[in-house]
């Protein structure tokens, strides 16, 4: 019953996303990431136009593609809506090995900083600290 | 305050932000650098892909291109496009490739080629029947180009792309989104492998390793309903991507020659002039 109530509470969400509608805790969420990404555009990074919602607990993580180019310098930055929830983002090449970045981390917000060497697919990994899972925002800068 | 520290002010406090990231990660004992285990076989397989974060856009793109010279942006403009149309899949390819003229103009820091193509992509939306969305990004266009803020329409552009994109969800076109980045994605390697042929740089060419996003773009092409995928433009369009996709899958440790550019060029050229005529 809990599993069939959070599936649809997923697909209630992912619903929202598509048709542009964002829920409270989407746009309490969107709102702390971009407050953070805020650090790294007063340092020349520019913010993509895009944002990615989803849910992570203790234990499960949620990963997303991302292809980047060699030379630029990336910002993947992460909150939710609970200051208390630990969040954590890392970074992998394409066959999955972790690679090295700048971290961030703070109550309810987290970065991961980067310089890939070879253009091409990586996958971002976004961590909760929560038992329960939580709603975050991710985005990401460049420069 | 003094103009100094306002300009200082900013930097300051995002190094400060990144220096005590460090600090933060001493006292929590944890340490993400590297992430501590690879990702697991099911992980790779289950991991999101969307639109809007996964396909890169021309901006992006252009933007590691600027590291590694200085490019001769105008020699890569073209006529004006053709905006009648022969299907909604045609307009949408090639209101991707618009799009990322329009990145070039702002390269290139040319206000008058970055109103025009700004008009054209208003003219190509309402013939879509998205025009009143984005609108108001058109006039911000125009009025960013007179004032010469480049920056800021780097920024528009993007704006405008997705406005576009979340427009044709509301009017249950999403199908039409996969084209219209695929139409930028294109038109954007046509331009950075131009620029190669002009001038071949070892390190620009580094940049044209993209083999898992042609594959995301062809798997989102054959998820398309019958109507779109077996659009005469649309089959040339996924025939010659598989093309593509071998010319920009290769290991990382390669870098493409001269040769090698001139083939993707070719191949991207062709490509969009078929969908600016609607072949």
């Amino acid at each position: 019953m809990k599993r069939l109530l959070l599936s649809i509470s997923v697909l209630l969400c992912g619903t929202a996303v598509l048709f542009g509608a964002e829920t409270d805790e989407q746009t309490k969420a969107h709102s702390e990431v971009l407050d953070l990404a805020g650090a790294f555009q007063n340092d020349g990074f520019k913010l993509r136009d895009g944002t990615w919602y989803a849910q992570a607990s203790q234990g499960h993580p949620m990963v997303i593609q991302v292809n980047l180019y060699s030379g630029n310098a990336y910002w993947f930055a992460v909150a939710n809506a609970n200051s208390s929830t630990g969040l954590t983002v890392s970074v992998f090449d394409d066959h999955g090995n972790p690679v090295e970045v700048q971290n961030y981390q703070k109550d309810n917000k987290a970065a991961a900083g980067f310089s890939p060497d070879a253009s091409g697919l990586y996958y971002v990994e976004v961590s909760s600290s929560a038992p329960a899972a939580t709603l975050f925002c991710l985005i990401y800068s460049y420069k | 305050m003094p103009p100094l520290w306002k300009w200082l002010l900013p930097s300051i406090i995002a190094i400060l932000l990144v220096e005590s990231s460090g600090a933060q990660q001493a006292s929590d004992g944890t340490s993400a650098t590297p992430a501590s285990s690879p990702l697991t076989e099911a992980q790779l397989k289950a991991a999101i892909a969307l639109d809007s974060l996964t396909v890169p856009t021309p901006g992006e793109f252009f933007k590691a291109i600027d590291k590694t010279g200085k490019p001769n942006w105008v020699s890569q403009f073209r006529p004006p496009t053709p905006i009648g149309g022969v299907n909604r899949a045609q307009m949408a390819l090639n209101l991707g490739t618009l799009i990322a003229d329009g990145y070039i103009a702002v390269e290139a820091q040319d206000g008058q080629q970055v109103k025009n193509i700004g008009r054209d992509v208003l003219a190509l939306a309402k013939k879509l029947s998205v025009s009143d969305s984005v609108l108001a990004r058109g006039k911000s266009i125009t009025q960013f180009a007179e004032d010469g803020s480049w920056d800021q329409l780097n920024e528009e552009l993007e704006a405008t792309q997705n406005e576009v994109k979340k427009a044709l969800v509301e009017n249950r076109d999403n199908d039409l989104i996969t084209l219209v980045s695929i139409g930028g994605w294109i038109r954007g390697t046509q331009v950075v492998t131009g620029l190669l042929v002009e001038s071949y740089n070892p390190e620009t060419a580094k940049l044209l390793r993209q083999p898992a996003l042609v594959g995301y773009l062809r798997s989102k092409l054959d998820q398309l309903p019958n109507k779109f995928r077996q659009d005469k433009l649309v089959v040339k369009v996924n025939a010659d991507l598989q093309n593509i996709a071998n010319l920009v899958s290769f290991p990382a440790d390669h870098v493409p020659t001269a040769d090698e550019v001139k083939t993707l060029n070719q191949a991207t050229a062709k490509l969009t002039k078929e969908i600016s005529a609607g072949e």
